[in-house]
């Protein structure tokens, strides 16, 4: 399901926003910890650097995850926020691009984001 | 879980407020019913407010005593959710009549649990000590749903009402409540005095929640929360999977009418005071949260295949009644 194409052609919507029910939180001293971590070269894609809190449940975004999920303040569609990142990582665009939209589409589907 | 709390969490998530021990009720099974502290004056804590907005905290909660005998207490949550704060209150509903309920909701409460021990009214009333409290308590529940404003019902489960659990669930959906939490008893305060009255025996505990499990994951119309980490070995379990074992100190603190910092409210030790010491310091480095984050498997705990989740059971209640915060959960059955 391409819920992307279906906001553009249906409502002609693109910038991505935050469901605002849901309480979060940037772990800032995390994600320093994160950040040298993978400058060392480890596997940080299991940790944790924003919280969310829905319906009384916790869930944790890891460092690109929650890049993503800042970034989408409704001011940027998905093009805009590969641009953002793409600033942040060495990376090639496709391979982001890809990981992005994966990301995206769950969120969607889960409520978590939105068109607006 | 393989890191430390604190490289998770720069804070808590929760900081469970009493503003007063003031209370209109004296309930049997009351954990604080019996202390005094010095309150603080409103802009003091307006000052806490900012502080832990800065912290990043996003959720606070009035319990105490009775949040609505604070004069001010409206005015503080205005304060506090126009900065961004996810405010409840816990309230056992005696104030909350329908011009309150719109104070409420104007103040910016984002819910209101009201506490609600018994189905039936008359046990009720005997059992928080107060004559019509029960028609008081629903009202307040109805006030508030009129008004718009998401209502909770507490009900602390003891040797008084465990076999009537069902009924509480159905007066809950009566009042269309959206999530009922059913709290373990804690042996602290008039609750220690009164213990062998009210506390059920580890088996009945075990008992009880096997069924309720099963009815809280058979129930969709209605959220059914316990918050009880002695029951992380039964099947049907999982909730909070980033902490394991008490959450208290972890996600949440409790702060005392001084600006006391307390692990939780029913664990009287201090670790420090939130507008005389450094919040950082104290949230990374009392020995009290350390000991709480990271405890070790004493008596049967030691070789218990889930102490990994269950981490000793309730640390208030095995504090209660060894002095220790390791200890096994005397609720435990194992
Ligand atoms: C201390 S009261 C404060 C707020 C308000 N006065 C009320 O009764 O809801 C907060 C909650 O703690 C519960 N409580 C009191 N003593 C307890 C105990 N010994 N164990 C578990 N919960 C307790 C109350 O029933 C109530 O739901
Ligand atoms: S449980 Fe609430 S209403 Fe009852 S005595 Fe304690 S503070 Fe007061
Ligand atoms: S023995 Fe200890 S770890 Fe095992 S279930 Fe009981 S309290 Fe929990």
């Amino acid at each position: 399901m391409n819920l992307k194409r279906k906001g553009r052609e249906g409502e002609g919507l693109t910038l991505l926003e935050r469901n605002p029910q849901i309480v979060w939180r940037n772990e800032k001293r995390r994600e320093e910890k994160v950040l040298q971590g993978l400058e060392a070269g480890e596997d940080v894609a299991e940790h944790g650097t924003v919280i969310l809190m829905i319906s009384g449940m916790m869930h944790q975004l890891n460092l690109l995850g929650g890049m993503i999920w800042n970034l989408c303040d409704g001011s940027r569609d998905e093009e805009q926020i590969v641009d953002e990142l793409l600033k942040e990582f060495a990376v090639e665009r496709e391979l982001l691009a890809e990981d992005v939209a994966d990301f995206i589409q769950d969120l969607l589907k889960r409520d978590w984001l939105t068109y607006g | 879980m393989a890191d430390a709390i604190t490289e998770q969490f720069s804070a808590p998530l929760t900081f469970n407020w009493t503003l007063s021990y003031q209370c209109n009720f004296v309930c049997s099974h009351c954990y604080s019913r019996d202390e005094v502290a010095e309150e603080l004056p409103t802009e003091k804590i307006k000052q806490i407010v900012d502080l832990l907005v800065k912290q990043q905290v996003p959720f606070i909660n009035f319990g105490g005593g009775e949040p609505l005998i604070r004069k001010d207490l409206l005015e503080v949550t205005r304060y506090a959710s126009d900065q961004g704060l996810n405010v409840s209150m816990n309230s056992n509903g005696w104030l909350l009549d329908h011009a309150t309920a719109q104070q409420i909701k104007a103040a910016g409460f984002k819910s209101v649990g009201i506490s609600i021990d018994s189905a039936d009214g008359a046990s009720h009333d005997d059992f928080r000590n107060k004559n019509g409290s029960f028609a008081r308590a629903t009202a307040a529940l109805d006030a508030l749903h009129a008004v718009g404003v998401k209502t909770t019902m507490s009900s602390v489960i003891s040797r008084f009402n465990f076999k009537d659990f069902h009924a509480l669930l159905d007066l809950a959906r009566k009042h269309q409540v959206t999530q009922v939490y059913l709290h373990n008893f804690k042996c602290s305060g008039r609750g220690f005095k009164n213990r062998e009255d009210l506390d059920l025996t580890p088996q009945e505990w075990k008992d009880f929640y096997v069924e309720a499990l099963q009815v809280k994951n058979d129930t969709d119309d209605l959220l059914i929360s316990f918050d009880d980490p002695v029951i992380a070995s039964l099947p049907g379990y999982e909730e909070n999977p980033l902490v394991k074992g008490s959450s208290c100190g972890k996600l949440s603190l409790h702060l005392r009418p001084n600006g006391d910092i307390t692990p939780c409210g029913f664990i009287p030790l201090v670790v420090g005071n939130i507008l005389t010491d450094d919040f950082e310091e104290l949230w990374y480095n009392s020995p009290v949260l350390n000991h709480m984050r990271n405890k070790e498997a004493k008596g049967k705990c030691q070789g218990c295949g889930v102490y990994q989740d269950c981490l000793g059971g309730c640390t208030a209640r095995a504090f209660a009644t060894t002095g220790d915060l390791s200890e096994p959960d005397p609720h435990c059955w194992k």
